[in-house]
Order: structure tokens, then sequence, then C-alpha cells
């Protein structure tokens, strides 16, 4: 792992400045039941290809952010607000 | 035998340097400040360099360039350093390794006259059974293989290891005719260029060659010899500013997005360059015949250099083996040189004449076409040679000689452009393996795609370091057949017993096919059965050889030659440039009263980044200053949190599991932390420091984790909240101990008496006009209290309470003190007495958690946590006087069965007994029961579980 990230702050920057969080999911209702919370906690997707991920810029500005990665060769991806998420799902739906 | 030269016939020598000298295994020897080890040495006469691996067979120069294991010694204590890369120094210590008395007379040589015992496999077959004898045979095995010693002690080798930085537009490695040529492409379009070289001077094998250049695209280089042409070019470059050269530097990994690492002495540089453009060349290729390995049998390129750049001719009466007019060449230097050139051996059956064969010729050196060499004679230096056809069969011919130049083509070092990534092909055009697919932002030019003459690398740098510039990719061109180098191997075609491939691990032609009869007839089984490529020079030398030679061996043709995977590190690399300091990334912190603790003669702590006191005295005696008077430690190193905004309270109520309904100003709650899987993870105090304003402390270790969490969850959770992190604009001491309320209260205006200011409040108030924020909290188990206070009146704060404090008997206390005291008390600390495993009920802090309120971070899985109650309980505990105190980590014993472990344990000062925390079963945990704990010496220790703490358990001292 010696890629460099984009953060939406400070840009392209050595992977090792960051810290991963994980692949990003929606937090279940308070009411889901507890087979959902979980896979929630315990359960990842581990793609092949592209994924949201949640990132932290921990030896930079300390910002979250996403990104979307493709986890087979860290090729091209794509950094963003977790506000623009929707924007961004949007622009990827389109390409598809 | 070997000798200096004055003078050369086909061009000026240069300038050695001043005299100077240095020893090798105890000898004087004389150099000139130009020479490297290696050249000094065959300059002196010294043959021998290293005895080999396994057979402890003599080994002397051999390629001059550091590729092989020949020139591993040890200097000035370091082992495993180069002999052909280090520039001597005046009164350097030089010695051999891996030799037993002495180079020269090496007992472990007792190994080669026993080669038909020692078969390939032999350790794996041979001490497979019976069990025991491994570890005997192990320790023998070692004794006589292996490489220098390391100076463990540090008693001689004193070094500082540093990381460096650069971020070049475009990095090109290698500077020989083509990396230099690179470098001006990408100059030439404005960008920033890095040009690395692992040789004290940049020009590559250009510095030892007299070829004219010809066409070349930069007029001003033709009609000159090479070796002028790439010192015109080195001129030219050297003039503009946006090019930065790193010499003496070994590219030794390329990783991912253009990072190329590299070592210079005890420097790393990690590099991030937008291109990189790779122009290693090429060295001569391995001939493997009987014999191979003997010392004064050299490659062409590496007698070139010692003729050329060290005035030192390695011979007297030579051989040279070629299949390309190159080999000519050396021939000429050689002959210009004043050394007696015997023959010239030329695997080539037909073909027209080359240039410089044509004037090795009109020299009447005979010329033998058709034919390489059979066999070398001679053990610690070549006497004679035999030469035959390459098919095998009789050899024709002998000569005496003392030198055998092996000029029988090239082998690209494809070693960077493959990395694991790409593997090598095998291009039968060109006669090489061959890398042509690679990642995008990398490019290659050069030698290592066969290309040859000045004029075709210099025109084929500059598209490459144009393109590389522009992050275009490169359109290949057609070469001429002189554009390439076309050399055929010529190694003869029946195996035999010393005919060695790889020559670190002494591996031979014989082996290998043994090894193939076997079985192992894939190229990477067979490395790692026969370990050919598997030592020092980890395959550099030998992996084409291993290639061309397995694939022959096992019936396939020569476009299945592939190498086994090429990995970092191409060079070695010493423990010390991984392991070197990063300080940017792993910053020393010291807190704003660093300097009182120096005055006061502390010995620190490291508490992850953080240098903490550990003690002044002596922990055993501070918790008794604590105990029976007043203690005062720095505990700056906190979590300081500040939280307010009209949705701060229903922010608390969601991150931690208490509840905040009943909330006042002026109080303090202890408060525990878990994640959604409800694991506890962290525990701390939260203050209602005013109106909507509150105050959070977490632990030194979580300071950052916390507040990048608070951060995430305001982010994804609709809070109208304010997070500030004061942790450091914010110093903190805790006084304690019974006499802490009479002392403070001289400092301050407000009533510290129990009645108005009482346990777990918090109020705020100034000292000598410093805004202080008081918190009565207990984690000592005395009457105590925490200040906070700005930063930057972090020492005249300390110094001002220890002025003030010398009529009550105040001292100092440190970290290893707070956590006997802590004991005591049986206050646990997230991380060190819980693990990922903990659930708070477990961990005994379930009385913080109201799980009744409305969802809050770790709420579903709190509640399964309760409902499957309790397995397993950490308590605290405490051991009879005079036993002995077990190690943290220790484990606990029922019927002879693991059932727990201890997480903290000391001796305790004021109960004169060892008392700590385990995590036991919850049916051993009942109050008195006993348990047995295993100390690390074996022997067991019985402990009786405790139903508070083991000190003040009504906690009347902490509340008074």
């Amino acid at each position: 792992m010696s890629f460099q990230l984009n953060c939406p702050n400070c840009g392209k920057r050595a992977v090792s400045e960051f810290t991963f969080k994980s692949e990003f999911k929606n937090r279940p209702s308070p009411e889901a039941e507890f087979s959902e919370w979980t896979d929630y906690v315990y359960f990842r997707e581990n793609n092949m290809g592209r994924q949201i991920e949640w990132w932290y810029h921990r030896s930079g500005c300390q910002s979250w952010f996403l990104a979307e990665r493709d986890t087979l060769n860290n090729s091209d991806h794509k950094s963003f607000w977790y506000g623009d998420l929707g924007q961004h799902s949007k622009k990827s739906d389109g390409e598809a | 035998m070997a000798k200096r030269i004055t003078k050369h016939q086909n061009f000026e020598l240069p300038n050695l340097g001043e005299e100077i000298s240095f020893t090798f295994n105890g000898k004087r020897i004389k150099a000139f400040a130009g020479d490297s080890i290696t050249s000094a040495l065959i300059a002196s006469g010294s043959t021998l360099l290293s005895r080999s691996f396994k057979y402890h067979r003599p080994r002397g120069a051999y390629d001059v360039f550091g590729q092989g294991h020949e020139s591993l010694v040890m200097v000035n204590h370091e082992p495993n350093m180069l002999a052909d890369r280090i520039q001597v120094q005046n009164g350097m210590v030089v010695k051999s390794q891996n030799v037993w008395p002495s180079v020269e007379f090496d007992l472990g040589e007792v190994n080669d006259l026993i080669v038909p015992m020692l078969p390939n496999g032999f350790y794996y077959k041979m001490f497979h059974k019976p069990k025991w004898l491994w570890p005997i045979a192990e320790h023998q095995i070692r004794k006589v293989a292996g490489l220098g010693k390391i100076d463990v002690a540090g008693t001689h080798v004193h070094r500082r290891y540093e990381k460096h930085y650069r971020f070049p537009d475009v990095c090109v490695v290698g500077g020989g005719p083509s990396g230099l040529a690179a470098a001006k492409g990408a100059l030439d379009e404005g960008k920033q260029v890095l040009l690395i070289d692992d040789n004290p001077q940049l020009g590559g094998h250009s510095l030892h060659s007299i070829f004219p250049v010809n066409n070349c695209e930069n007029k001003s280089l033709n009609g000159i010899p090479e070796n002028q042409a790439v010192q015109k070019l080195i001129k030219e470059l050297a003039q503009n500013p946006n090019l930065e050269v790193m010499v003496n530097t070994s590219v030794f990994g390329l990783y991912e997005d253009n990072l190329v690492a590299a070592q210079s002495g005890p420097d790393l540089f990690k590099i991030r360059a937008e291109s990189v453009v790779l122009a290693p060349g090429a060295t001569d290729r391995h001939l493997v015949f009987e014999n191979n390995d003997r010392p004064g049998i050299l490659t062409a390129r590496g007698v070139e250099k010692l003729i050329m750049c060290h005035a030192v001719l390695p011979g007297e009466d030579t051989v040279v083996v070629t299949t390309h007019d190159g080999g000519f060449h050396t021939a000429l230097l050689l002959k210009g040189a004043g050394a007696n050139v015997v023959a010239v051996v030329d695997g080539r059956e037909s073909g027209s004449a080359g240039e410089f064969e044509e004037q090795v010729r009109n020299l009447a050196v005979p010329v033998y076409k058709g034919l390489t060499v059979h066999a070398a004679h001679g053990k610690k230096r070549i006497k004679r040679i035999d030469i035959g056809p390459i098919s095998g069969g009789d050899s024709h011919k002998s000569f005496d000689c003392d030198l055998l130049v092996m000029a029988v083509g090239f082998k690209p070092q494809v070693n960077l452009l493959s990395m694991g990534r790409k593997r090598p092909e095998w291009d039968s055009e060109r006669q090489i393996l061959r890398v042509t697919d690679l990642p995008s932002g990398m490019y290659s030019t050069g030698e290592v795609h066969g290309s040859a003459g000045f004029a075709r690398l210099f025109s084929e740098g500059i598209k490459t370091g144009k393109a590389a510039a522009k992050k275009k990719s490169v359109e290949s061109s057609k070469r001429s057949e002189d554009e390439l180098i076309m050399a055929l191997p010529a190694d003869i075609e029946s195996g035999g017993k010393n005919h060695f491939i790889c020559k670190c691990m002494d591996v031979t032609r014989f082996e290998a096919q043994a090894s193939i009869e076997e079985g192992y007839d894939q190229v990477e089984s067979l490395k790692r059965y026969s370990s050919m490529g598997m030592g020092p020079c980890q395959g550099k030398a030998c992996h084409e050889a291993v290639a061309r030679l397995a694939a022959k061996d096992t019936g396939l043709s020569s476009l299945d030659a592939v190498p086994t995977t090429m990995r970092p590190p191409f060079s070695g690399v010493s423990f010390g440039v991984l392991a070197g300091r990063a300080p940017h990334l792993s910053p020393i912190r010291r807190t704003p009263l660093h300097q009182c603790h120096i005055d006061l003669g502390v010995k620190f702590l490291d508490a992850g980044q953080w240098k903490r006191p550990d003690s002044y005295i002596d922990p055993q005696i501070e918790v008794g200053y604590v105990r029976n008077g007043l203690g005062m430690i720095d505990v700056s190193t906190l979590g300081k949190i500040e939280i307010s905004g009209p949705d701060a309270i229903d922010f608390l109520q969601f991150m931690l599991p208490g509840k905040y309904g009943k909330f006042e100003v002026g109080r303090t709650r202890y408060s525990i932390m878990v994640g959604e899987d409800g694991i506890l993870f962290e525990d701390g105090t939260i203050s209602h420091l005013e109106q909507g304003k509150y105050y959070l402390t977490t632990t030194t270790g979580n300071q950052d984790a916390i507040n990048s969490l608070f951060q995430w969850w305001l982010l994804v959770e609709d809070f109208d909240v304010q997070v500030k992190n004061l942790s450091l604009a914010n110093a903190a001491v805790n006084v304690t101990g019974a006499e802490s309320r009479e002392f403070l209260q001289k400092l301050v205006k407000i009533d510290l008496s129990n009645e108005a200011f009482p346990y777990m409040h918090c109020r705020q108030t100034s000292i000598s006009g410093v805004p202080v924020s008081f918190y009565r909290i207990g984690f000592t188990g005395e009457l105590g209290y925490e200040i906070h206070f700005p930063a930057e009146y972090g020492e005249s704060m300390w110094n001002h309470l220890m002025t003030e404090g010398e009529g009550f008997a105040l001292n100092p206390f440190g970290v290893e003190t707070q956590r006997i005291l802590r004991l005591e008390k049986g206050h646990l600390i997230p991380g060190t007495d819980s693990d990922a495993l903990s659930s708070p009920y477990e961990t005994g802090v379930g009385f913080a958690i109201k799980d009744d309120k409305a969802d809050f971070v770790g709420k579903a899985f709190l509640q399964d946590f309760k409902k499957r109650g309790i397995e397993n309980k950490l308590v605290p505990y405490q051991l009879e006087p005079d036993d002995p105190i077990p190690d943290d980590g220790v484990a606990v014993l029922e019927k002879g069965k693991i059932a727990g472990r201890v997480t903290s344990s000391r001796l305790s000062p004021t109960l004169k007994r060892g008392i700590g925390l385990a995590w036991i079963r919850n049916e051993m945990a009942e109050t008195g029961n006993n348990f047995t704990i295993r100390l690390a010496n074996g022997s067991d220790v019985v402990a009786t579980v405790l139903d508070h703490s083991a000190y003040d358990p009504e906690g009347l001292r902490l509340k008074s």
C-alpha cells in the first residue's frame, strides 16, 4: 500500500497520512432487529472493485471524507465530502 | 599479475587523487583516493576477496559493480558492505567475512572436497530424521554458513539513520547515456528532474567506452569517443537548476503510484514522482563452465572500469571470450594498457567482423571462432583455460593465462521493471529477457531493452524523457541491427560438477539438473529446492542463466525461459535504514511542564508519542507522599474536549452510555465510552462547567481518536453542536492527598470545603490571576483536585504550586506511582485492563450504563450483553504479604487449566503486599474466593478476590 489518496482539502497525499475507517454503510434504525446490527458492526462487503469508503486525514487537515476506490488496483479514485454523497451517487449511476 | 598502469595508448588515464592506505585482513594496502576497495586490492595484487557460502571456495572480484556476493566484506566493523561500491578512505579497516581462520587458508574449504556428499536438498534430506539431530546440525551449519557479524553491542558502529523525501516531476533511475538523455528530455520540457545512480560518477558504462559516436541527433557529440561524449553531456546537464543528481544511491524498490525507495549510506529516500524513467542498463551475462567461479575470471565491463577509471590492469596474460564486437573493444583496451592478450575466443561461427575485431586482428592477436570456454584451472587464481566447441565434447586447445574476460552478451537489469508485478519474457530477436508492459507513469529506456550504440541510446532516452514529462506513451521505433546488442549466450551445452549457475549459494548446473530429475522442473520450485537465486545478490547475477539453462534442461525452447519473480529489495538494505527515524510522522510530544520535570531529575516514560514522568525518586516512596500528605502529577496529556451548542446534552446522551437528564452546572460525572459493538474502550470525566458548556476528559492514548470520532458522528448525525479540542491548549495537574484542600485554599478565593465543593463537582476560579478550573475527582483514592489551566502558563503554574507547597511537604509523583495508587483503589485503565472483547458489564463498569434511554452508540449490543449475562469478570485481588509479585499478563489457573489472566500487578507499599486486577471466570469471582496465578518462573501463588478495592474500600478519604 503506497498509493496516494486525494483529500478534498489538501489534495494528493501518501496514503500513510490517512486512517481508513470502513466501507461506507448506513447505520441501522434504532428499531432494527439485532441481526441487522450485527451485520452492520461485523460484516464487510469486501468488494473486488469499486466501493465507497470512509477516510480520515489524520496527519493533515483532520477531516473526514468519502472516497470511491477500486480495491483491486487503487486506480482512479474519487474523493468527496459526505454532504456531496447524493450528488456523487447520481453521477456514478449516470456513468453506469 | 595485476598492476597499476601509468599510461594507455588509446586514451588519457584519470587523475587518481592523493595516495592513502587502508588495511585488508590486517595487511596495509596502498591506494589512491579515487579507488574502490576492490580496485585498490586488485592493484595491490590481492586476488581473494571472500569465500563462497557453502563450499568456501575462493572468490575474487567478478563484475566490479557490486552485483554479486563476491565483494561482500566488513568495513569498519559493518558487515555486508560491497567492496566494489565503496570508495577507500585513509585508515579504513576492511575484513573478509565467512572465513576461518583466514581468507587465504579457510578450513571450511573441506566442504568443497566433500561436494559429492552434499547433494542438492542436502539439508532437507540429511537432517529430516531423527528429529533430535536438527538442532545440533543447525548449530554447526550456522557456524560455517552465513555472512558477516553484526556489531550487536554497538561498540564500534554509531550511525544515525534518517529518512528523506523528494517529489520530483520525473525521477530517472540510472545515469548512463540513456538516463542522462532521458533527464535531458524531461528538463527540456521544463520539468524538475531527479537523476539517481548507484555509482560514484554518472556516465554508466560509457565512461569505459572508446566506441566513436556516429549519427547522433546531438551533432556536437558526433566523432568523439563515447567516454568524452558522455562527459560533455554531464557537463551540459549540470548547468540546469531543475536537475538534482544523487550518486552512490541505490534504488532498491519501486512501489504503487511511483514511489521510489533509495538508499544512500545511512539515508533512506522516499521519492514520489509524477513519472519514473528506468534506465538501469545491462551487465555482462554470466557464463557457465567448469570452475567458472575462480578468481581471475572477470566481466568485460568490470575490466574496462578497472582500466579506465582506476588505471588498474587486473592481469597480464589474458584471454577474452565473447560473442559480440564489444569483447574485441575490451581486448583492445587491455592491449593498450600493456596486457598480453593471448587469444580472443569468439562463440560466433561466422558473420562479418566488426570495427574492433578488425583492429584486434590487425594487432596480430589470435582469434578463435565458433568456440567457448570449457574449463578453468587453478584454485586461488586461474592458471590455464581450455576452449572447445559450444556443443561440448573434447576441448580443442589450452592457454596459460591469469585473466579470463567474459563478454558473452548482456543481461538487462530488468529487476526494477519487474518488481513482482510484470514477469520478464524472452525476446528471441534480441536474445534477452524483457519487460515490455509497465504500470502507467513508468517508463524505461536503453540497454534494458537491448538497445545499443550511443546514438540510439541518446535518441531513445530523449524521446522517453519527453514522453515521461508529458505523461504520454512512447511510440516504439524499429531498431536497425547495429542498434541492438544481439549477442547469443555461449555456455557449453553439457553440464558439469563445478559449473556454477548461482555463485552466491554455490549451486551448480549439475545440481540444478539433478533437482529437475527429482521433479522440481518449474523454475519457482527449482529455485526453492536448490536455493538458486536466494543468496545475497537475490538472483541479480544469475536469474538470466537460471531461466535459460532451466528451460534448456527441462526441454523447453528458449522462448519459454522465465526467471523467478523479482521482488524488492533490488540491492541490500541496512535494517537501520528501514527503521530510521521519521520524526515528522511520529513526533515526540512533550507536555507544557516538560522542563519542570527535567529540573526535578525525572525518569521519563514513553506513553505513545508522549514523554511523561515515570517517577522522580522511586514510585514506592512517591506512593507514600500521596497517602500521607500531598502529591502532584502532570496530567496535561489527558484529552480535553469542550462541547457546547443547543444540542450539546443530546449529543452527550447519544455518544455516552450514561444518562445526563439532570446534569447541573458544577457537577462532574464519571463516564465510559463504548463503540457500536458495545465494547468498552475509554473512560473519563464529563463536567458541566457553565450553562450549556461541557468539558470532557479522555485518557492520554485516546486524545486524538476521540476528537476524530466526535467529528465523524457530528458529520453523519444531525446535532447542532460545537466540539472544541482543548487537549493541547490546556495543561493540567492533579493535586492529591489529605492536605490538598488546606494547601489549595491558600491560593484560591472559592470555598473548597467539603460542603461547598463536594466530591464529583467542578468549579472555575483563578490562581495568581490565571484562570483555572478545578475538578474534584479521585483516581488516586485520596482527596484531590484536578486543575486545568492554559498551557502557556504551564511552567510558571507548576513552579508556583511547588513553591507554595513548600510548607506542605508537596512532592511530585509520576505515572508509575499513579498506576500503583489507582490499583490500590481497584480502578481499571481501559486498554490495559480491558481489551477488544470486554463488555462493560464484565469489566465492572456496568453502573455507568443507562440503557433505558433513546438511541445511543452501542445500545443494541449493550442490551444483548446484558441479556447474555456475565461469563468472565475483571476483579481486584490481593496476595499474602511476602508473596512474589506476578508479572502483568500472566495466567490464572483452575485445576491446572487456564481460566483467566492478570492484567495489572504491583507491590502495594501501603498494604505491603501484591495487589492487582485479573480476568477470571464468573463462578470464581465471588468475594473472598481464592484463585491460582502461575508466575513466569513456573511457580504458583494464591490470590484472594476483593469486593471493592484493597485500599479505603468505603471511599471515606476520597469524599472527606
